[in-house]
């Protein structure tokens, strides 16, 4: 490992010779005082520990050690925006979901559409954005055929949420009732490609929203 | 057998003092040597591309994003966030000009940090307005957001600015020449932290991918290959090719979990970064993330020598080698 930085690559040394002057640099003393080293040494373990702290503290499965540690680091890691497991595409890679959202107009007419909107919703990072919406939800809502107790306690987190949505597209729309489905997207494997085979998605009815919030699932 | 090291030998308390003395050697020379600010420059105006870009597309639905009537109402936030810490400052705006005033803030810090004018100012203003958009609107934000917010608390710290700066050019010309940065223990500390954040993340992100069966089955990839939502590039033609796509998983597992440790030494250190280069781009071409491949690009960068650097300016133009030529 190079534990050195190089005054002229940066922190990582290149094979390139240095300069007489450069290596004196390398070589010399810190030019930091050792107090103000001692000071920087105290913030930078304070960071890093805010930097490790969260993704060992969640998502699950994580220790209760790891929990205890995280308590008093919450305002930094809130303030410096670190809260993040990085769990990309982890444990396993799953299933796509969109929002299927039916609108009744003002004028009695009927409008439909889709959250994301792989057709109108450009640039890419936008629909990625509104991605993120019905992938969130998808984590909070149980498939339909879970007892009726999971899908009660797990409706607590996920109508208010669900209830902003449909809000935001009201607004957007200018619609005065909306009802909106959740769609895990059928994952085929590589036999089922090969055969052109396909098979159903998974709907999960949210529930029918007026501007109020009000909800008729 | 009494070992050189030996706790009960009775030279141990001096070993010890050796030994703790190598660590403090080692602790300062990692994060105190003075460091070309270069790299970090480099950085910055990735970053600050990446930024503005993403700043303009807040502002193509800032009233979804941030509105009161929006995907996510303020007074529902805090289910999604750790409040009150995870602030931002589209809580306290009160109409629809305001959001776009401060979203507009946000997009002119990002220009300003990436042309490096007003440079720690601009650092600083960007990062409030990143970090303000995704507390505010947390049903939006993924990888793409916590990597812009890894990259500008570094440039925060770090001389930034010192090169391939409007401040740097305004700074040389005042003196009667650009010239070039000196090397500082603030530029290296940046890059230190920079360095450590992103081998944290690739160690938590194959750590979780170890948990899956689909990682050491090698079919992960082929997870995302099917997966219709996110895919901008068809390669389900990888169906007829099943060791192709264990390969490719097993590869990304592999390095993944290793770069944390072989990205330091120098025998390794190309491989793995033209790795991370292979990964991400894939991911953004196939997957529709360019975003956020690049900015992982970006962060990567940060293990990228000065050297190396000054010589790709030399080779892409002589007048730029001139301009950052030591004096």
């Amino acid at each position: 490992m190079d534990g050195g930085a190089d005054p002229r690559g940066g922190p990582m040394s290149s094979s390139t010779p240095m300069p007489t002057v450069m290596h004196t640099l390398r070589t010399s003393t810190h030019a930091w005082s050792a107090p103000a080293r001692a000071v920087a040494t105290l913030l930078i373990l304070v960071y890093l520990a805010a930097v490790l702290a969260p993704p060992f503290a969640g998502p699950p499965p994580a220790s209760e050690l790891a929990s205890v540690v995280l308590q008093p680091l919450r305002p930094l890691v809130g303030s410096l925006f670190l809260g993040h497991g990085y769990r990309f595409f982890a444990p396993n890679p799953g299933p796509g979901h969109s929002i299927l959202w039916t609108m009744t107009m003002p004028d009695g007419t009927t409008r439909s559409g889709r959250i994301p909107d792989e057709t109108h919703d450009w640039p890419r990072l936008l629909y990625h954005r509104r991605f993120m919406v019905s992938e969130k939800i998808s984590v909070l809502v149980p498939p339909g055929d879970a007892p009726a107790d999971v899908r009660d306690r797990a409706k607590r987190d996920w109508l208010p949420l669900v209830k902003g949505v449909a809000t935001n597209l009201l607004r957007a729309e200018g619609g005065q009732r909306v009802t909106l489905d959740l769609v895990e997207h059928y994952l085929p494997d590589p036999a089922e490609v090969i055969a052109a085979a396909t098979a159903a998605d998974l709907v999960t009815p949210l529930g029918t929203f007026g501007p109020a919030g009000g909800t008729s699932p | 057998m009494t070992l050189p090291h030996d706790a009960t030998s009775p030279a141990s308390s001096s070993v010890d003092r050796g030994w703790l003395a190598e660590w403090a050697a080692a602790w300062n020379a990692f994060w105190f040597t003075p460091a070309d600010p270069l790299p970090l420059a480099v950085v910055r105006i990735a970053t600050g591309l990446i930024l503005t870009w993403s700043c303009a597309v807040w502002l193509l639905d800032v009233d979804a994003f941030f509105g009161t009537r929006g995907w996510l109402a303020p007074t529902e936030v805090w289910r999604m966030n750790d409040q009150p810490w995870q602030w931002s400052w589209y809580f306290a705006a009160s109409s629809p000009t305001m959001l776009r005033v401060l979203a507009g803030v946000t997009l002119a810090a990002a220009v300003l940090l990436t042309i490096g004018l007003a440079t720690p100012l601009a650092a600083l203003v960007a990062f409030v307005g990143l970090v303000s958009a995704a507390n505010r609107a947390p049903l939006n934000v993924f990888g793409l957001d916590d990597t812009l917010g890894m990259l500008l608390v570094p440039l925060l710290i770090g001389p930034s600015g010192a090169c391939l700066s409007v401040d740097r050019l305004l700074a040389g010309a005042g003196r009667g020449g650009a010239g070039e940065a000196a090397p500082s223990v603030a530029a290296n500390i940046a890059l230190r932290l920079l360095q450590v954040h992103l081998c944290v993340v690739y160690f938590f992100s194959g750590a979780g991918k170890m948990l899956g069966a689909s990682w050491w089955e090698g079919t992960a990839l082929w997870g995302a290959v099917a997966n219709d939502r996110y895919r901008t590039l068809d390669l389900r033609w990888l169906a007829h090719h099943p060791l192709v796509v264990n390969a490719l998983t097993l590869g990304t597992l592999f390095w993944e979990v290793a770069y944390p440790a072989l990205v330091w030494p120098r025998l390794t250190r190309r491989l793995f970064l033209a790795m991370a280069v292979a990964v991400h781009l894939g991911i953004g071409l196939a997957m529709g993330m360019m975003e956020f491949g690049l900015a992982m690009i970006s962060a990567n960068l940060a293990f990228v020598p000065a050297d190396a650097y000054r010589r790709l300016g030399r080779s892409l133009s002589p007048r730029v080698a001139a301009s950052s030529r030591t004096p």
